[in-house]
């Protein structure tokens, strides 16, 4: 038969399944010895007897002659018991050997690296120099550890024979297969060691020794981890060793035969303290261990570089180096050193991480990428010279106004950095000013700020080619970056509003005449539109005021101030004619100007209209919203009807905004006014409705504006004579126009609260009123007065008191005191 | 008549200019999805990004009852300020004040 025949035989033999070995199962060719109860025949069983064809002459045919051959009796299915007790040494053996098999797959599952280290020691003279584990570049140069350990687990065996032999009750306990060795398995050890060579030998070789080298066995399965570890979490991993070392030490003192030998050895440890490097077969684990001196230096030594030798503090947990010392802390002290050690071993874990790419990079690599990324940011943010330009602006807008409006690092052009690189190198130096690494961190600054000044100078000098024609070539290569992306429309856009203006003004007009109201709203909407437009563009121009004159007179510079000037005077009158102030009145229904005025967006425009304007201009914008006080939105839909005590709340938001953004400028404006504006002003008020304007707040504080400034100016006394009798003349009038609204001037009822402007308004008018004036108006607003402080009895006190401080700025300006109506 | 409406859109040279129109005042916008919003248009852009301030949102749910009717049910919040993307939005109105 052929070969696989045999094989299927020798399997249906052995009762194997066929099937069953897998793959490492396969790798063992010596399987069969750890089969108890396997039949001799296997021993004789060979390749070359198979292929003879043995096999085959062992088929049934023969199995006629068992009987005769085994002397069973019928049956020749069960013949093993008489077989079994000849041949059962080997049975016995391979129980050994299964044993010893199950030991070694364990301990190499457990630890498949270290095979070499152990048999060098135990067959050959221990190497000075351990086998490579691959972690010596975690570890110092001629790292002890291991030259400690091996000699711990086997340079035992041979000095201590005498002790070690008096204690085979330890191993025992701990490996109940391995008793005493009988003599079929001794020999049974020897014929498996012969087989497997190369695999079993370390492991089946010590059942000579067994006796004593128990402990190292035991210890095989455990300090491996200790061996072999990196040295970085290392000593954390020292501790399942260090903790079962007192086992041995519990024991050795009972059975140690000379009595001297302990200290004997100790003090030859203390001759040689601080040698790294012992004699590799001499030390005992004892005696190392029992010298805290030189342990103390191995423990450190593998230890990452971070503190010498000395930096290790000495407290009393640090120097534990002996075991016995762990055993005889006192638990809080053990935990608390677990504890420091375990802490210390996560550190250490830690920074071996974080090193682990140190050096990865050159620093011309690291240089590198930083300019790559310099140059990035100035490319995106622009060349930092263009500040306050067009580009720059419509780059990043809010910043650069924000930056002017707080008044930026950059507003002296001599700086020579720009924002970015400055912001960009105060952050990095802020950071390492935090880290105090003065010396490399200015360095570090220095070089940035090259870099920064090189990477700005390449954006500035680098021409600003969108297009790149190569010689020869047929196309254009075009380039593109964030800010200005490749374009792949060209659509022309009219940019002469210019000249569009004059004509959209007039059609406006024609808009208007024609009145259509619902035209009207889009109307005036796109004339907010275009004023904002104009705005933006007077503050765009505002920004490129050209640097200003100095003495010595520089004609390109008086050529760019002139330019400015015209350029400005331009955009002036664009704005002028885009507000419609001069439109005639009258013409339509509402004045462009007030209907203007009457959305919100265009009253918020009025602050910047008024920056932009001339001194004349303003008086007259001041003007057309007088003239209309009573056609404004604000005026017009604040009145109250009889009933209601409130606006609604658009119409509030709305008196509120103009309060907020027209009034000061009109306040700001009329503060600085003569008095013979504020007379014309006055005067023009009384051709409108005052009764309609009084009944609102807006026009109360229009009029409390107006009667407070003539005041302050009679109070400065800067008045000529004839104007002030003009004054006083416009005054009577307006005063006699305004007595029959002054007893509904007040807003709501009493109860309601919000008179505090009337009541401004009212002593505004008894301060310039005449004695006989002051009269009309005390019995004009007796009523309310009275009310308020009725009222104010049943309030609480700071109430009450808010109240009648409000009716008291009017007594006062009449010269009375609400003390005396309490 | 007509040269009355040109001058009207004056300033009005694309469709977005009209949008432009209702800065700061109060629009409508219907979003895909059925909902509607109103509010103040305080920014928009090219793509018709928005955002609105103050706004009420009205989201249309079609639901059945137990007689396996339609009913449309509708949902109200308000914002005090949202950003609208720009795919979302089927049309922008200016809203006249009521």
């Amino acid at each position: 038969m052929s070969f696989f025949s045999f094989d299927t035989t020798l399997a249906r033999d052995h009762g194997h399944n066929p099937s069953a070995p897998g793959f490492s199962q396969a790798a063992d060719p010596f399987a069969g010895l750890s089969r108890p109860g396997d039949e001799d025949e296997d021993d004789a069983l060979d390749f070359e007897d198979t292929y003879d064809g043995l096999g085959d002459q062992l088929d049934e045919t023969d199995d006629v002659f068992n009987e005769d051959t085994f002397g069973v009796g019928e049956s020749g299915a069960v013949s093993n018991k008489p077989v079994g007790k000849d041949f059962d040494f080997f049975g016995q053996t391979a129980k050994v050997s299964d044993a010893i098999n199950e030991e070694q797959m364990r301990f190499s599952r457990q630890q498949p690296i270290p095979r070499a280290p152990p048999t060098m020691t135990a067959y050959s003279q221990p190497a000075p120099k351990p086998a490579r584990t691959g972690y010596e570049k975690y570890k110092e140069p001629q790292t002890i550890p291991d030259m400690q350990v091996d000699p711990t687990l086997w340079g035992v065996a041979p000095k201590r024979s005498a002790p070690a032999a008096e204690k085979p009750a330890a191993p025992a306990t701990q490996a109940s297969s391995r008793k005493m060795m009988s003599l079929e398995e001794v020999e049974a050890a020897m014929r498996a060691q012969a087989k497997k060579p190369a695999q079993a030998q370390p492991q089946v070789a010590p059942p000579p020794h067994q006796q004593y080298s128990g402990p190292p066995q035991q210890q095989y399965a455990q300090p491996p981890p200790q061996q072999y570890q990196p040295s970085y979490p290392r000593t954390s991993q020292q501790h399942p060793g260090q903790i079962t070392e007192p086992q041995r030490e519990d024991v050795q003192p009972a059975y140690s035969g000379p009595p001297g030998q302990p200290v004997q050895i100790l003090q030859r440890s203390q001759h040689m303290p601080s040698q790294p490097m012992p004699p590799p077969t001499l030390p005992h684990p004892t005696q190392i261990l029992q010298n805290p001196n030189r342990v103390s230096a191995d423990q450190q030594r593998p230890a990452p570089a971070l503190h010498g030798h000395q930096s290790r503090p000495s407290g009393s947990r640090h120097i534990i180096t002996h075991p016995q010392q762990l055993a005889n802390l006192s638990e809080e002290e053990r935990a608390a050193f677990l504890l420091e050690d375990a802490k210390r071993a996560k550190r250490n874990h830690k920074i071996f991480l974080l090193s682990k790419d140190n050096g990865l990079m050159t620093p011309q690599d690291k240089n590198f990428i930083t300019r790559i990324q310099l140059q990035q940011l100035v490319t995106a943010t622009g060349n930092p010279n263009e500040h306050g330009t067009d580009s720059a602006l419509s780059e990043d807008f809010y910043y650069q106004v924000h930056n002017q409006i707080r008044g930026g690092p950059r507003q002296h052009p001599g700086q020579p950095l720009s924002n970015f690189a400055q912001t960009y190198l105060f952050q990095t130096g802020g950071r390492h000013g935090m880290r105090r690494q003065a010396r490399g961190g200015d360095n570090h600054m220095q070089r940035m700020e090259q870099q920064v000044q090189r990477a700005v100078e390449a954006a500035k000098n680098k021409p600003k080619n969108k297009q790149l024609v190569i010689e020869g070539s047929l196309g254009k290569i075009s380039f593109s970056n964030a800010k200005t992306p490749k374009p792949l429309l060209n659509i022309k856009r009219d940019s002469g509003t210019d000249v569009q203006q004059p004509s959209s003004a007039t059609r406006d007009r024609r808009a208007h005449q024609a009145g259509v109201s619902g035209g009207d709203r889009k109307t005036v909407l796109a004339d907010i539109e275009s004023v904002y437009n104009t705005l933006m563009e007077m503050e765009d121009h505002d920004r490129q005021l050209p640097p200003p004159l100095h003495d010595d007179v520089d004609p390109e510079l008086v050529g760019r101030h002139m330019d400015w000037r015209e350029k400005a005077q331009k955009l002036n009158q664009k704005l002028w004619r885009q507000l419609k102030v001069h439109e005639p009145i009258g013409a339509t229904a509402v004045h462009p100007f007030i209907a203007f005025l009457s959305f919100n967006k265009g009253k918020k425009a009025i602050a910047r209209v008024f920056r932009h304007i001339t001194h004349e201009q303003r008086t007259t914008i001041l003007t057309m919203i007088i003239v209309h006080l009573d056609q404004l939105d604000v005026v017009r839909n604040a009145q109250l009807l009889s009933g209601e005590t409130l606006l609604t709340a658009g119409i509030r938001e709305n008196v509120e905004l103009f309060s907020l953004a027209v009034m000061p400028s009109l306040f700001a404006y009329l503060s600085e006014a003569d008095l013979d504006i504020v007379t014309g002003v006055l005067g023009l008020i009384l051709n409108i409705n005052i009764d309609v304007i009084a009944r609102t707040r807006v026009g109360v504080s229009m009029l409390t504006m107006i009667l407070s400034r003539a005041e302050l100016i009679k109070q400065a006394g800067s008045a000529k004579e004839t104007e002030w009798e003009q004054w006083v003349s416009v005054y009577n009038k307006f005063f006699d126009g305004l007595e029959p609204t002054l007893p509904t001037i007040f807003p709501g009822t009493v109860n309601t609260g919000e008179d505090v402007y009337v009541w401004q308004f009212l002593a505004a008018i008894g301060i310039g009123a005449s004695p006989e004036q002051q009269q009309r108006l005390v019995v004009a607003v007796k009523d309310r007065v009275m009310e308020t402080v009725a009222l104010a009895k049943t309030l609480p006190l700071d109430m009450s008191s808010q109240r009648l401080g409000n009716v008291n700025l009017f007594m006062r300006s009449i010269g009375l005191d609400v003390d005396l109506l309490v | 008549m007509a040269d009355v409406d040109d001058g009207a859109t004056a300033p009005v040279s694309e469709p977005l200019d009209l949008v432009r129109l209702s800065l700061d005042e109060v629009v409508f916008v219907k979003l895909r999805g059925d909902r509607e919003l109103k509010g103040r248009l305080h920014a928009y852009d090219s793509h018709c990004n928005l955002v609105l301030g103050d706004v009420e949102e009205t989201i249309y749910v079609v639901e059945e009852n137990e007689e396996e009717e339609e009913v449309v049910r509708t949902i109200h919040k308000k914002s005090e300020m949202l950003f609208v993307r720009g795919d979302s939005v089927v049309l922008i109105s200016p809203q006249a004040p009521s």
